[in-house]
């Protein structure tokens, strides 16, 4: 299955209900989540326009008409992966947060609960979907044995921290994750939102944010100080195969703090020893980026030539962030990313990363519809939006 | 050009909306506040199907640290990113791109909507 017309959607968020979490936890966390009490919730911080979309019901022409596409894996198979021509899409679940629970015992259980339940409602759906492990950073000995419980199952294929931390990332504290991650050839991927949530540092480096226009602003904020910190301490010395994907961080900062970073280095170096290569080497090396919010100046050339002084073709993934408010559609980004490296983002870098060659061996490779096969045409030549609607 | 009936106005009080297809083209028909508007159902940022967004007022411009609440019922918001358009002028408030409007002629109490075909 290498059809280079299919995408790959490295972002989706499903809907799933703590209380279906709560069917897999063990006492007495059980009781605690259906009590009401599922963790360290949310800042608060409000968006007008709801952070999940509002239209996330199937159309009123399907037979799933009204019912959720995000909280129904055989829905969003049809209403997400096939309607965008996606061969597969990762689960990244909103839940992260509770990772970030000062309760290490109840957050790890809870994660753990996460993971269960992405096994029982959404992998025997589909072998489409895929999905990270869901881990509590702040327990790193919990989280590595968690890898290692589930590296075998074909359908997960990657590790989720939330990028809202006590330290940041590249701490030698967390190392036993990237150990165990590394073990078990899956990346490691951080996510925004959590900033300021649980036992996580403030949310942004100045201090707490008046707005969530402002809060959702400064979340990029974490994502340098991880990379900093990731390349600085030696983890791509120490676990020479690791990557780590900055998952919905956007792409526009990574090459100005690289010149910063490798400038520093320059004089600096003594401090990190262990860096023979400049930062930007390791950065390109180790770190992926996925496209959503992909960036979006006046001057859509801008975009282009910033793009172009990295190297987009393995570091760049497409991710829908569906079913989220700020989330980008694969015609949408196809339309940023100049023509030679568009398959690789789209498609090409994510099948190699997450190993899917051998992962899909096993599956029947026409397992998708037939609307994917009606899509191919539209998405391959000329790029034109899959939209039901055709602009004049 | 052609007219196009769609209902009439009792059926369309203020604050609703009907969506239809006219001539292969998806459209949102709005009564704002007495005033009938039509305007495309694609938001010209991403071609989301901005016709089924909320419909609200929004906060006006003003002195930093001031709220004052305005325009309720003229302000149609993007389902997708909440790109928020005026419903009178089809302007976004944010970017220079605006919605795609249509005439509309009332005849007999009758909605009428001008579009080429």
């Amino acid at each position: 299955m290498n059809d280079s017309a299919w995408i790959i959607d490295t972002d989706i968020h499903p809907y799933i209900d703590p209380q279906r979490v709560a069917d897999f936890l063990p006492q007495p966390w059980r009781r605690r989540v259906q009590s009401g009490n599922a963790g360290p919730g949310h800042l608060g911080y409000w968006n007008p326009n709801g952070v999940r979309r509002s239209d996330v019901f199937a159309p009123d022409d399907s037979p799933e008409k009204g019912k959720r596409v995000d909280a129904d894996a055989a829905t969003m198979v049809k209403h997400h992966l096939d309607r965008f021509a996606l061969s597969h899409g990762i689960l990244n679940a909103d839940l992260i947060n509770v990772g970030l629970s000062p309760e290490t015992d109840f957050a790890c259980a809870f994660m753990s609960g996460v993971n269960e339940a992405i096994v029982t409602d959404w992998f025997t759906v589909s072998p489409r979907i895929l999905a990270s492990i869901h881990i509590t950073p702040t327990d790193p000995q919990h989280a590595a044995a968690e890898i290692r419980r589930w590296a075998a199952h074909p359908q997960f294929v990657q590790v989720l921290m939330p990028s809202g931390s006590r330290t940041a990332y590249g701490s030698r504290l967390y190392h036993p994750i990237y150990a165990a991650a590394e073990e078990c050839g899956l990346p490691v991927a951080i996510h925004p939102g959590t900033e300021g949530l649980g036992v996580s540092g403030v949310p942004t480096a100045a201090g707490y944010p008046s707005n969530y226009l402002e809060w959702h602003t400064g979340l990029v904020g974490s994502y340098l100080a991880h990379l900093i910190s990731l390349i600085s301490e030696g983890v791509f010395v120490k676990f020479p195969k690791l990557k780590f994907v900055m998952i919905e961080g956007g792409v526009s900062w990574l090459v100005p703090l690289l010149w910063r970073f490798d400038k520093n280095w320059k004089a600096l170096r003594q401090l990190s020893p262990w860096l023979i290569h400049p930062p930007s080497h390791y950065a390109y090396e180790h770190i992926l980026l996925t496209t959503q919010p992909i960036e979006e100046p006046e001057n859509p050339q801008q975009l282009q030539t910033l793009l172009a002084m990295m190297p987009i073709e393995k570091m760049l993934m497409f991710s829908s962030d569906y079913p989220h408010w700020d989330g980008d559609t694969p015609d949408f980004v196809g339309r940023h990313i100049p023509a030679a490296h568009r398959q690789q983002v789209l498609r090409d870098t994510a099948w190699a990363l997450y190993r899917l060659d051998e992962r899909t061996k096993n599956t029947n490779p026409h397992h998708a519809s037939k609307s994917i096969q009606n899509l191919k045409s539209k998405i391959q030549n000329p790029y034109v939006p899959l939209s039901n609607h055709e602009l004049e | 050009m052609s007219l196009y009936q769609i209902t009439s106005l009792n059926e369309l009080p203020p604050g609703a909306r009907k969506l239809v297809t006219v001539a292969g083209k998806a459209i949102g028909i709005f009564n704002v506040n007495g005033q009938i508007v039509a305007v495309q159902n694609i938001c010209p940022h991403e071609l989301a199907p901005i016709c089924v967004g909320r419909v609200d007022g929004t906060t006006l411009e003003s002195q930093p640290g001031q709220m004052i609440w305005g325009r309720d019922g003229e302000i149609l918001a993007c389902p997708w990113h909440g790109w928020e358009f005026d419903l009178l002028s089809g302007q976004c408030l944010t970017d220079r791109r605006r919605l795609r409007q249509f005439e509309v002629k009332i005849v007999d109490e009758t909605i009428f909507i001008a579009v080429y075909s």
